[in-house]
């Protein structure tokens, strides 16, 4: 109690099953010796640790940041209206509606598809590159934000949602097409990469920092 | 009590590699590698980067314009700016990697727009999808350039087309145009470039090209000619119209024909003139290759206009030469007066006169000779419509002698003669000299007077009044037969018949004798003798209307009475007349007249009882021509009895014309009625007498 109260206090750690040489199982929550191997309520495999989590992390991260960038660089929407061709990149069609009076279409573009995906990606390093260490902010709230980063996670696949619909929707032949670019896959791509990094966080990490795991009493 | 959880087992100090690193690293190399892999393969399949300096690259956008061989797409327009200066755009093309090597040194750009030209409408689907660059090759792969120039327009000859480059020449009265068709017997068989000026901006000139395997039509005896438009001319010939066909009256061509054979093959780049129309075309085959022309000076005495540069020169019919300019010329000096003399200097190809030897001098030699025999210079109709003159050269036997002037400045003098230009012009320039000589303007105002007066005559009130006078000569006509000689006709005419009855009488007297002695021919010398007297009656008769005539006089001087008089004597006429009628005289008519038939039907008795009625017969005979005579005379009684009843109707309404109440009226009508009546009788006395003419000689 006193531990918790100094962790509470917000400078100390706090103490973790980990560092009681416990194991939680994370499908019933039945707490078990470190050794248990098998939850012997449930059956689930248990494991304190995913020693392999920052690895598949940083190698998900990789891919959502390496698949970003042809999203942005080639067309999402090729738009063929009559005799006209015109491909818009995102933030070359942002900056269109912009200059065409549609600031707020174009700041809601701007939002969906560059400042949460790049959001995603520095907090998901950041939260990568901090775990196991003393950081400035607290662990409760670096907690707050990879949940928060796993809550938004499933919205930012809205543009190539949108991107759908319309190539769907809008096909009048040859008055007007709408076809979806390469980038809409990549940004796919991303987008699912981002995801699966941040699920493969594991977030129990967040609370190790200062505690080695403590050894086997003798 | 407290439940001391069992210790956690201790991991291996050391994992293997698969166990401390995560498959899931495949992914992001995965990808990497996809996206070098990809990267690359663009990297390697990208064509290599050309530039084209276009003067004008309307419409070519980068990213958007293509480059296209046989309308295929090779390449795509990457970057547009502009060249150091500004005055050239380049055009950066990426180009397709297969098909650079082949863009060598002769590849052809131009830029394909839509283009709406008489010789059709090209490069329509440009308006939809835009511009694009056609770029045009042969099919050797002889190394990539990197730079090109573009042309402004597509050129004439296609890579890899084959064909003969020749170069057109249009002087004045043809003109160029770009893409004109050269046509052979209606085919286009090649086409003219861009026309430019040569050096001396004296005419145009394009490249053009007749394309194979047509290009072996082409020899150095070909003559092109223009075939856009139509020419309309009267010259010479008379009037000519020439137009090749209706396209090419709308969109312009140049045809051509090797008119001889013979000619040299021609290499690319030959020069060929384009003519204005086939005949000249035709008519210059024979002119190449005339040689150095002669040039002569012709003095003319008289200035005579139709003569013209170009007007030929003929020597015994052949034309020879032609005339290269005209000017006017006084010399009193030379010629003594200061009249304007025709100066006209004349061309003349002595190839044309068969004279080819190479002493320059021949042909001036051979006028010479010429001159010494008689040959002389005159000016000669060409043309009767249009009174063009030509330059004849002509031998005159027995000429006065006269040598060419070589020595002449600026060129040698040719001797003149008479000109003959006594053609239809002249003669109808005599004819409309003499029409114009004819006094017109005279006869013009001797007409212009002749109706004057004609009009004041028609207008003059005394002619006017001519009809009038006539009608009053109709009244006094009718006047006449009022008159007391008329009305003594009846009492003459009874005198006359009782004569009759004592001719009668004696001729009875005369039968008497005859009875005894058998003079028949006395009898008919008797009667006819009656017969003769019957013809004088016939004569009195006639003899009327000349004493109508002769009373006519006196009828207007009763005409110029005053009315009463007239009216007065009109009553005593009705009361003289009335009283005829019922004279004794004219009563006893008819009783002398029955006497006399009575008379005569005794003489006839007694001639029937004489037996010999041939002879009766005759006399018969003669009677009945005097009765014939009689009946001519009668037959003009309903003329007087015509006249008598228009006089009565005139007079009614000359009557009508007074008050009626008045007495005069009263009496006028009284005499009229009485008038009336006489007219009546007589009219009664003539059906009579019409009706049966016998019995005047019958007595019934």
């Amino acid at each position: 109690m006193q531990l918790v109260g100094m962790e509470r206090a917000g400078t100390a750690s706090v103490l973790t099953a980990r560092g009681s040489g416990l194991v939680t199982c994370r499908q019933c929550t039945r707490v078990w010796p470190m050794a248990t191997e098998i939850c012997g309520r449930c059956g689930t495999k248990l494991r304190s640790r995913d020693d392999l989590s920052m690895q598949k992390v940083w190698a998900w991260w990789l891919t959502g940041v390496i698949a970003y960038v042809p999203a942005n660089l080639y067309p999402m929407l090729e738009t063929r209206a009559l005799f006209d061709t015109q491909d818009s990149t995102i933030v070359g069609g942002a900056v269109d509606l912009l200059l065409h009076g549609a600031p707020v279409v174009a700041l809601v573009i701007l939002i969906a598809s560059v400042l949460i995906p790049v959001g995603k990606f520095l907090a998901i390093a950041y939260l990568a590159v901090t775990v196991g260490r003393r950081a400035q902010t607290r662990n409760a709230d670096r907690h707050k934000l990879f949940e928060f980063v796993e809550f938004i996670g499933r919205w930012s696949m809205i543009d190539v949602f949108v991107v759908a619909i319309l190539s769907s929707l809008v096909q009048l032949s040859s008055l007007a097409t709408i076809k979806p670019g390469p980038a809409s896959l990549a940004f796919a791509i991303s987008v699912i990469a981002t995801m699966i990094s941040a699920q493969s966080f594991d977030s129990r990490m967040i609370w190790d920092t200062g505690f080695p795991p403590k050894a086997p009493q003798a | 009590m407290t439940h001391t959880p069992p210790p956690a087992p201790t991991r291996p100090a050391r994992r293997s590699i698969w166990e401390r690193f995560s498959f899931v690293w495949i992914i992001p190399i995965a990808s990497l590698l996809i996206a070098f892999g990809a990267a690359a393969q663009v990297w390697l399949d990208r064509g290599p980067l050309i530039e084209i300096a276009f003067e004008d690259a309307s419409g070519v956008r980068a990213g958007d314009t293509e480059l296209r061989y046989k309308d295929v797409a090779v390449g795509a327009v990457e970057d547009v700016r502009f060249s150091d200066g500004l005055d050239q755009v380049i055009v950066a093309v990426r180009l397709s990697k297969e098909i650079a090597p082949f863009v060598d040194e002769d590849a052809n750009f131009w830029v394909i727009r839509p283009e709406v030209t008489t010789q059709g409408i090209s490069g329509l689907d440009t308006v939809l999808s835009g511009v694009f660059i056609e770029g045009n090759w042969d099919n050797l792969a002889s190394g990539m350039v990197a730079t090109h120039d573009g042309l402004a327009a597509a050129p004439v000859l296609r890579a890899g087309q084959e064909g003969i480059g020749i170069r057109l020449r249009a002087g004045d009265g043809v003109s160029l145009v770009e893409g004109t068709p050269i046509l052979f017997k209606g085919l286009v068989v090649g086409r003219v470039g861009i026309p430019t000026l040569d050096a001396s901006a004296s005419a145009a000139e394009a490249n053009a090209i007749v394309f194979a395997p047509y290009d072996k039509l082409i020899s150095s005896a070909t003559r092109f000619w223009d075939t856009s438009g139509f020419t309309f001319s009267i010259g010479a010939a008379g009037a000519t119209l020439d137009f090749s066909s209706m396209a090419a009256l709308l969109s312009g061509g140049v045809t051509f024909d090797t008119i001889v054979s013979g000619g040299k093959a021609v290499s690319d780049g030959d020069q060929f003139e384009i003519f204005t129309t086939e005949s000249a075309a035709r008519a210059s085959l024979f002119s190449a290759g005339e040689g150095e022309l002669l040039n002569l000076t012709v003095i003319f005495d008289e200035n005579v206009s139709g003569l013209a540069p170009g007007a030929p020169v003929e020597l015994d019919g052949l034309r020879i030469g032609e005339v290269a300019t005209l000017t006017g010329l006084v010399d009193a000096e030379r010629f003594g007066d200061e009249a304007v003399r025709l100066l006209a200097t004349i061309a003349i190809g002595p190839a044309r006169l068969g004279l080819n030897s190479d002493d320059p001098d021949a042909p001036l030699q051979f006028f010479v000779d010429r001159v010494a025999d008689g040959l002389r210079a005159r000016l000669a109709s060409a043309s009767i419509l249009t009174g063009g003159l030509k330059i004849e050269l002509v031998t005159i036997e027995g000429v006065a002698r006269a040598a060419l002037d070589v020595v002449a400045e600026p060129y040698p003098v040719l001797p003149t003669t008479q000109s003959d230009i006594s053609d239809v012009s002249a003669s109808a320039e005599g004819v409309f000299q003499r029409i114009n000589d004819l006094p017109v303007e005279q006869l013009i105002a001797s007409a212009i007077g002749f109706l004057d007066t004609a009009t004041a005559l028609a207008a003059d009130e005394d002619l006017r009044r001519l009809p009038d006078e006539a009608l009053a000569l109709l009244g006094d006509a009718r006047g006449l037969v009022t008159s007391d000689e008329t009305q003594a006709l009846p009492a003459q005419f009874s005198t006359l018949l009782q004569e009759l009855t004592a001719a009668s009488a004696d001729m009875r007297a005369v039968v008497a004798s005859v009875r005894e002695a058998d003079a028949v021919a006395r009898l008919l010398g008797a009667i006819d003798a009656a017969q003769v007297a019957m013809g004088s009656l016939e004569a009195s008769v006639e003899g009327v209307p000349g004493l109508v005539e002769q009373l006519d006089a006196v009828a207007q001087k009763a005409n110029a009475l005053p009315v009463d008089d007239l009216v007065a004597q009109l009553s005593e006429t009705a009361v003289s007349l009335e009283a005829f009628l019922t004279a004794d005289g004219t009563k006893n008519l008819p009783a002398s007249l029955s006497s006399a038939l009575g008379e005569m039907e005794a003489a006839l008795a007694e001639l029937r009882e004489g037996g010999a009625v041939t002879n009766v017969n005759r006399a018969l005979q003669s009677a009945g021509d005097a009765a014939e005579a009689l009946e001519q005379a009668t037959g003009s009684l309903p003329d007087l009895v015509a006249r008598l009843n228009a006089l009565v109707r005139n007079a009614n309404a000359a009557v009508a014309g007074y008050d009626s109440r008045s007495d005069f009226g009263r009496s006028a009508r009284e005499a009229l009625r009485e008038i009336e009546r006489a007219a009546d009788a007589v009219a009664s006395l003539a059906r009579a007498l019409e009706r049966r003419p016998n019995s005047v000689i019958l007595g019934r």
